[in-house]
């Protein structure tokens, strides 16, 4: 079978929607929003938030699968926390194709992009649990924090403790990944720090043009829900406590905020 | 801090929220723009197409031979805030296809014009580079 698959070769079925990123923020941009990712103040922020991530999920699963072929000679443990990744994926697919049903949409209501799959097209397996567990996870760490915190303003219980179970899974993932990038290049410090580009290239291609903060550095925007009126971030943040709880150092997230902003990856 | 954009009409987040239908007059758009393709009238999907996306739109129309397409079927839609990307395909009688993928969106006066096209008959998907 081929290694390094191609974006292209993801299969999906028919009636999915399948656009390049470039293309999407093409869209974005020329109806006067923001380039990136749907944003808090936009009407179908939840939607498309839970969306991105629900198609994020099944490329995440079907990247862990790639990795475990694609390296027959890693370790049998590495491999066993590969397959355990993918039955994770699997049912946080399940669990926001149902969240998605919870808030009025459906998988396949807005384009799938190929950017996450993209950051598997590396060939050691030491980069790619760094880029995929650390850099990709670590990202849904972020995103999954914040979503809790805006369900739990919202005072949503069914999305709230939804995201939270998945959050905790995707804590142990970049684990795994710290894991396994330190085991993999044990000795090898080129390896270690090629391993380390790769997750900042990542790191930088999700900064999102800057626009991300710290929690306590976000600013807040009103938003009216039902009869009341929330306050919530306005930008995406990052969750200092689950990226501790997930193994990474206050010297990794302090040089993670300060990346944000000066990132001209987009 | 980037400019977050219009805040007048913020409705989100939204805890439960119905499915969003896609507008009857963009639905009739669609089928219009396939039913000129089909019928090997550029000039009238042209017509229909930002000036952006004209020379894309020329191109899938140049080549359909008329008389050849005699079915179109919407294989799937989605949308990026109001507009659709759509994926299409014409099919003829002994077996020919051709499959396209175009983003269609509200302009003035409620008119909807396509703003991109790619062709995807010998591609796997819009992803392919």
């Amino acid at each position: 079978m081929e290694k390094m698959i191609p974006v292209d070769r993801l299969a999906r079925p028919e009636d999915h929607v399948l656009v390049p990123l470039d293309k999407i923020r093409e869209a974005r941009l020329e109806q006067g929003l923001t380039p990136f990712n749907a944003m808090p103040f936009e009407e179908d922020f939840l939607k498309t938030r839970l969306h991105g991530i629900c198609a994020g999920e099944f490329q995440a699963m079907e990247a862990a699968g790639r990795t475990l072929f694609d390296f027959p000679d890693a370790p049998w443990e590495f491999q066993l926390d590969m397959a355990r990744q993918v039955w994770d994926e699997s049912r946080h697919s399940e669990i926001y194709m149902k969240l998605l049903d919870y808030v009025g949409s459906y998988l396949g209501e807005f384009p799938e992009s190929e950017v996450l799959w993209s950051c598997t097209q590396i060939d050691d397996p030491a980069c790619r649990v760094a880029g995929i567990n650390r850099g990709l996870e670590g990202l849904a760490c972020d995103v999954f924090e914040q979503l809790i915190r805006m369900a739990q303003k919202m005072g949503d219980p069914v999305i709230e403790r939804a995201v939270d179970y998945v959050l905790a899974d995707e804590i142990t993932h970049v684990r795994m990944g710290s894991k396994w990038m330190r085991k993999l290049t044990e000795g090898d410090p080129e390896r270690l720090r090629k391993a380390q580009a790769f997750q900042d290239n990542i790191d930088n291609l999700f900064n999102f043009g800057g626009g991300r903060t710290t929690q306590e550095g976000a600013a807040q925007i009103k938003q009216r829900l039902g009869d009341k009126e929330v306050e919530i971030d306005a930008t995406l943040t990052i969750a200092r406590e689950a990226r501790l709880l997930a193994g990474f150092t206050d010297e990794e997230i302090e040089r993670l905020i300060k990346g944000m902003g000066k990132s001209a990856a987009y | 801090m980037p400019d977050l954009g219009n805040r007048a009409n913020v409705m989100g987040p939204q805890p439960i929220g119905p499915i969003k239908q896609p507008a009857p007059e963009m639905m009739a758009a669609i089928d219009r723009f396939l039913a000129m393709l089909m019928s090997g009238n550029p000039v009238e999907a042209l017509a229909m197409t930002d000036e952006p996306a004209r020379d894309r739109v020329a191109h899938i129309a140049g080549a359909i031979k008329p008389g050849v397409y005699k079915r179109m079927s919407i294989l799937g839609k989605a949308r990026v805030a109001e507009h659709y990307f759509v994926k299409a395909r014409l099919s003829g009688s002994t077996g020919e296809s051709l499959t396209l993928q175009f983003r269609i969106g509200p302009g003035s006066g409620g008119r909807w014009t396509v703003r991109e096209a790619a062709n995807l008959t010998d591609v796997r998907s819009a992803w392919t580079k």
